[in-house]
């Protein structure tokens, strides 16, 4: 199936240069003596990089097979992730490279959401917000607490986080994984 | 004061403060027929047609003016000197977030003016709206040197079909304008977000729509404010056969594209037997530069 350029709108999986890509941005630019063009930006669902592409209106682009599931993060084997799709029982495996920074957060029997193009996984998207534990960090109230009142704590995942003066080993702690913020104590 | 109130207030200061720009400037303010019994010929332009007269039996297609060009030449042609209009102009198949099937236009026409001193008045408008904001002018090649590595006037169509291929674009385009455009509006108009005010000059000849040709430039102007297309300008062709030349070429263009309205304003032709004077005019979209310029 092919999408004219007057479908286009965000979120959008469509085929570009033989990746699967979603529409990010989509202006319509018409010259006031020349034809119009879709100016479109784009990321790349497999590499994630952006691309910027101009249409001549009327243009069209095939569709992805993009599909966006809920599933359950079950365990590494050091190579591979795998999870699971709690519908249908249906396990898909990631190597790392597609894994992004879903590595930080996920720890096993987390939910997050999976991209299938064609039936096989290419990303994971955590959730906005996961609770982990703290594994590492300097013990409690330790010297200045007037100045900006952090200090990096290492969590379960290995991912170091920002967190306040109080926060200490054992403690379990709320992390936005959109911006890697400590969001408040769980 | 109803928030509307207010609204109305400031737009009626702003166009109140156009006009007293140029009553100070002794340009004469004129209105223009907007129902025409010829379409634009413009290749990219589609006149919006009506129908009328049909409960006398008289019935006639007419169409609304996508810009009061023709007609403020017609009046230039009769010894009109410098004249400016405000009006509501149409077009076709433009719909968008800054796109519109109907809106409004200042365009205006002084007499012995090039292209410098055009753009040099337009920049003195918008001081007098209140802009002070600073402006760069570039020449269309040098804009392309600048935000880009391609030599614009010196590459064929071939050189430039290579570029889009190059850029992962679609390279089907017939007529050369039309990739400059798409290179223009790929590579350079997201660069002029950047910039308050940026005045392009010296457009490709085959962009020359009704300005005077030099060489491999003609002289047009465009200007960008924050990378949308505000204005557009000309130093005008002044004998009815260069327009009727103008005007053939943009039709064999709509005929190529099978889009509708192939025919000539025979009228605009005769009425402009001994041409234009030697002047250079403007057409600045309202809205937009209302808009921009209260951001």
């Amino acid at each position: 199936m092919n999408y004219n350029t007057s479908q286009f709108k965000n979120g959008m999986k469509l085929m570009l240069e033989g990746n699967p890509c979603s529409i990010v941005n989509n202006e319509i630019v018409k010259p006031g003596k020349g034809q119009a063009f879709n100016r479109v930006k784009f990321k790349d669902l497999i590499t994630g990089k952006t691309l910027e592409k101009t249409f001549k209106s009327g243009e069209s682009l095939e569709a992805a097979d993009v599909m966006e599931l809920e599933m359950q993060y079950l365990y590494s084997d050091g190579e591979k992730w795998h999870f699971m799709d709690p519908a249908s029982f249906e396990q898909f495996d990631l190597g790392q490279e597609s894994m992004g920074s879903a590595l930080n957060y996920l720890v096993e029997q987390d939910t997050c959401i999976v991209t299938l193009w064609n039936n096989n996984p290419i990303s994971v998207n955590p959730p906005n917000h996961v609770i982990l534990e703290v594994t590492d960090t300097d013990p409690g109230l330790k010297g200045d607490t007037a100045g900006t009142g952090g200090k990096p704590a290492t969590l379960n995942t290995g991912v170091v986080v920002q967190v306040p003066l109080f926060v200490s080993i054992g403690d379990k702690v709320k992390v936005d994984t959109r911006t890697n913020e400590y969001s408040g104590r769980a | 004061m109803s928030k509307v109130k207010k609204n109305l207030r400031e737009y009626q200061d702003f166009t109140r403060t156009i006009r007293d720009f140029f009553y100070s400037r002794q340009v004469i303010e004129v209105v223009t027929p907007s129902l025409l019994e010829a379409p634009s010929t413009d290749v990219y332009i589609d006149s919006i047609e009506v129908l009328v007269n049909q409960a006398l039996a008289k019935s006639s297609k007419l169409y609304l003016h996508t810009s009061p060009e023709l007609e403020m030449k017609r009046l230039l042609s009769k010894g009109s000197g410098d004249i400016f209009q405000i009006c509501q102009v149409f077009r076709d198949n433009e719909h968008g977030r800054i796109n519109s099937n109907e809106f409004t236009m200042l365009e205006f026409y002084r007499i012995e003016f090039n292209i410098h001193q055009l753009m040099d008045e337009i920049i003195e408008l918008l001081a007098a709206l209140g802009s002070s904001a600073p402006t760069k002018k570039l020449s269309y090649a040098q804009v392309f040197f600048e935000y880009s590595d391609i030599d614009i006037l010196n590459s064929d169509i071939h050189d430039l079909k290579e570029i889009t291929n190059s850029l992962g674009l679609n390279s089907d385009y017939e007529w050369i304008e039309d990739i400059q455009m798409l290179l223009f509006v790929h590579l350079i108009e997201p660069k002029l977000k950047e910039i308050p005010i940026c005045l392009i000059y010296d457009f490709p000849k085959q962009q020359a729509a009704l300005a005077e040709i030099h060489g491999p430039t003609a002289h047009r102007f465009e200007m960008y404010m924050n990378g949308t297309e505000i204005a557009n300008g000309y130093q005008e062709i002044q004998s009815a056969n260069d327009y009727r030349d103008r005007f053939n070429t943009e039709l064999n263009k709509r005929k190529a594209l099978s889009k509708p309205f192939e025919f000539l304003d025979h009228g605009f032709l005769k009425d402009l037997e001994k041409g234009i004077p030697k002047c250079s005019g403007v057409a600045i979209g309202i809205e937009r530069l209302y808009s921009l310029l209260s951001l």
